[in-house]
């Protein structure tokens, strides 16, 4: 068994202004995806987006205050002890919090599919790193996710991306090459990816 | 509000007591809105009162508890420990765990699945809610209950099993029997003891038919 209240979990403030408070990855889950989400610098509690391409239905829980729930073209006021369920993945979603207290729990996962850790938690956990460049934290919440993983094309790529701004020319080459063999979409994202921007000219460059 | 999505007020919820159990009252989030990525159910209850049944989960089975309002007192193995909102309870399988609600109007979200495995909805929550339905007297709300159960699980002989046990204790006796016809045919030797001792047959096994399914 293990504990923890919703205020004592990790604290990543996002670009968008909201917090990711990681519950999956505080809890070592692997069945379901689930995290929390609280207010930061903006109102913005969940961010904008669609499940569209992980095809995952989502249970937003309001844990605390009050939320403005995006759904599609509707939205929706919420309070603590309301849920919204998202069943259409291609319908866009966020929220803005009411009140500074607020904190909503997000449940999801693909039906009919072994839940499988989302590639995004890896980006999530970076970023405050990849804003500070320390590159040898970014690299390595990569290599921890590519341990459970090791073919995860869009993770491969993300790491050569991250390889390439940190200067280390020989991994990012070698990773964006295997991201690329898994998925060859990923040779046409490197032509026009900045990250690429100091190997880009190498002969070994591998994009299309 | 569009086909997309649905909102749900666990606090207007219907609360079903679970009387298989302690009584303690099911919040059936799954069933309202058939989330098909975990299982994810609610319990309800007031100061003192049983919220969360004792029991442990198979291996692999992963569950977490969230205490949304009011507060509860958690007990893991033998230990317990106070859970005001917000708290979030990791089980792990094999741990005997349940909770009980300390103020008014305490509501825990209980979500799990099972490692490695597409999630398969059980169908335990409709019945619960056929069963709390049958005592307060609604039948014809009871049976809509059981169909969803029986149609989770076209295959599987538990499922019109319950469904004889449903209608044996709402007193049709036909109805009881062609369920339990259809469980044996699926699996024999899976039905057999049940029907030797589950009390919910009671009404029926004085019936000539019983003795036929039993021989």
């Amino acid at each position: 068994m293990n504990t923890a209240h919703i205020d004592a979990l990790d604290r990543h403030e996002m670009r968008d202004g909201f917090v990711w408070r990681p519950v999956r990855r505080r809890f070592g889950i692997k069945a379901f995806g689930v995290n929390a989400y609280t207010p930061g610098a903006t109102k913005q509690i969940v961010e904008e987006h669609t499940e569209s391409q992980l095809g995952h239905e989502e249970v937003y829980l309001v844990l605390r205050g009050r939320i403005r729930f995006t759904a599609g073209d509707d939205e929706h006021e919420l309070s603590q002890g309301q849920l919204i369920f998202m069943r259409d993945p291609a319908l866009k979603r966020g929220a803005v919090a009411l009140t500074d207290d607020a904190a909503v729990l997000a449940v999801g996962g693909k039906p009919g599919e072994a839940y499988e850790i989302s590639a995004w938690e890896t980006w999530f956990a970076a970023a405050r790193f990849v804003q500070a460049e320390q590159w040898d934290e970014v690299i390595a919440l990569h290599n921890e996710a590519l341990a459970e993983r090791p073919d995860h094309a869009p993770l491969l790529y993300n790491l050569a991306c991250m390889e390439a701004r940190a200067g280390r020319r020989d991994n990012a080459i070698a990773h964006l090459k295997r991201s690329i063999e898994l998925e060859p979409k990923w040779a046409e994202h490197a032509a026009k990816d900045t990250d690429f921007a100091s190997i880009s000219a190498d002969p070994d460059f591998p994009a299309a | 509000m569009s086909d997309g999505y649905t909102i749900v007020d666990l606090n207007e919820l219907e609360a079903f007591p679970y009387h298989q159990r302690g009584g303690q009252k099911l919040l059936p989030i799954q069933r309202i809105t058939n989330f098909r990525a975990a299982g994810m159910n609610g319990w309800i209850g007031d100061a003192s009162e049983p919220l969360v049944p004792e029991h442990a989960e198979d291996s692999d089975n992963e569950e977490l508890y969230v205490v949304v309002q009011g507060r509860a007192t958690f007990t893991v193995d033998g230990g317990s420990f106070d859970a005001p909102a917000g708290t979030l309870v990791h089980a792990l399988p094999g741990e005997l765990r349940s909770a009980k609600s300390e103020e008014p109007r305490t509501i825990v979200a209980a979500i799990g699945a099972t490692i490695g495995r597409p999630f398969d909805n059980p169908g335990w929550t409709s019945f619960v809610v056929a069963d709390a339905l049958r005592r307060e007297g609604r039948i014809d709300e009871a049976r809509v209950a059981v169909a969803e159960m029986l149609a989770l699980h076209p295959d599987a002989w538990h499922a019109p099993y319950n469904a004889a046990c449903f209608e044996s204790l709402a007193g049709d006796g036909d109805a009881a029997f062609a369920y339990l016809r259809r469980a044996r045919a699926m699996d024999p030797e899976g039905v057999k003891p049940f029907l030797a001792e589950d009390s919910d047959l009671d009404p029926i096994r004085d019936d000539p038919h019983f003795q036929e399914l039993l021989a």
